[in-house]
């Protein structure tokens, strides 16, 4: 699963998601991609699922890019375990997006094994997408 | 390259607030700049369709209410959700002055390396370029059919006929990677044979740097 290599801060500030994306939320390496819509934390354990999701449905062909990259420690207390005494423990990671951030990519299929790819990907993701085709595609 | 007509409005109001406005009704608001003056203008969305949504680079004819400017665009702004139309700049023409934009590749055939199992790997699909009005190309013609696994396409490949290509001659455009189910390449032998003949007369151009071409469509 995705997770940065080092940090320069143990644990972060929860923060709030306001606005849409600007960066990363244009088509920039596949031929097709799925956009967020709304604002959503998503886990690297998501984000895994749907990357094996869509690569099984590719059978081995195409290339898939992953947008996002689930770089934020989210930290949880262990149960049964009283307020106070600090900030809990690192639990997992996640990928902070915005509305309009491209999440995952596509190429070297064509668009209803692309659709169906991304679709099911989609399906493994707390947020709805969109699917949307490079602006200059030809097809082929 | 291809020339499509706009028609377009100046604006009286500038400025966010009757952009917006703009924007409600469908229109998109745009500027024209490169020349004497900056020229502020709007036209509605569908005007675009041609335009950006196309795997070709175009001239633009911008008609407004007094006279009409050719430019090409220079930049294009989408809403991130939606994907609309925001703003667009266009870049005016001076009289043999080069202007640089980004054309668009074509690849033409299917590579040899391909229907033997590789992967066609593009990694620059628009190149910057550099000419005059007249010289622009609307795409660049690349002919893949003779590349094999392994082998690449790089931009001083490319013939630049009338224009100059703005990236580093040894940038890689196109390779075709091997690939689990690649097999073996069995014509070599039959089409070297067979070619030998026939590529003689025309080795000397192919030395020339010919080899895997590409051609301008203007």
């Amino acid at each position: 699963m995705l997770q940065p290599k080092k940090t320069k801060h143990r644990k972060t500030f929860k923060g709030r998601m306001k606005g849409n994306a600007h960066r990363g939320a244009q088509i920039a390496f596949g031929s097709f991609a799925i956009k967020a819509l709304d604002e959503v934390f998503i886990t690297s354990r998501q984000i895994e699922a749907a990357r094996i999701a869509a690569t099984r449905f590719m059978k081995r062909e195409g290339q898939l890019w992953i947008r996002i990259f689930p770089d934020k420690p989210i930290t949880k207390k262990p149960a049964e375990v009283r307020m106070g005494k600090g900030k809990g423990a690192l639990d997992h990671w996640v990928a902070v997006v915005k509305p309009g951030r491209i999440i995952f990519e596509l190429d070297g299929v064509n668009s209803e094994v692309a659709k169906e790819a991304l679709r099911l990907a989609a399906q493994k993701l707390p947020v709805k997408t969109k699917f949307i085709i490079r602006r200059d595609y030809a097809g082929a | 390259m291809k020339v499509v007509t706009i028609e377009g409005t100046k604006r009286e109001e500038l400025g966010s607030k009757s952009a917006k406005q703009l924007r409600r009704e469908g229109n998109v608001p745009c500027v024209i700049y490169g020349g004497k003056e900056n020229i502020h203008f709007f036209t509605p969305e569908t005007s675009f369709k041609d335009l950006l949504y196309t795997a070709e680079a175009h001239t633009v004819e911008i008609k407004l209410n007094d006279g009409s400017t050719k430019a090409v665009i220079r930049d294009v702004q989408y809403h991130p959700v939606t994907d609309e139309v925001e703003h667009v700049d266009f870049y005016q023409f001076q009289p043999g002055v080069p202007v640089t934009i980004e054309v668009p590749i074509n690849l033409i055939g299917n590579a040899r390396g391909v229907r033997n199992g590789g992967r066609l790997k593009v990694n620059l699909r628009k190149l910057r370029v550099k000419a005059t009005e007249e010289n622009l190309p609307g795409k660049l013609d690349i002919n893949i059919e003779k590349l094999r696994i392994g082998q690449a396409i790089r931009v001083n490949e490319v013939n630049a006929e009338g224009f100059e290509i703005d990236h580093e001659p040894h940038r890689v455009i196109l390779t075709i990677q091997t690939a689990r189910n690649a097999v073996e390449d069995l014509e070599d032998d039959e089409d070297e044979e067979g070619a030998e003949g026939e590529e003689g007369a025309t080795e000397g151009a192919a030395a020339e740097g010919g080899e895997e071409t590409t051609t301008a469509e203007a």
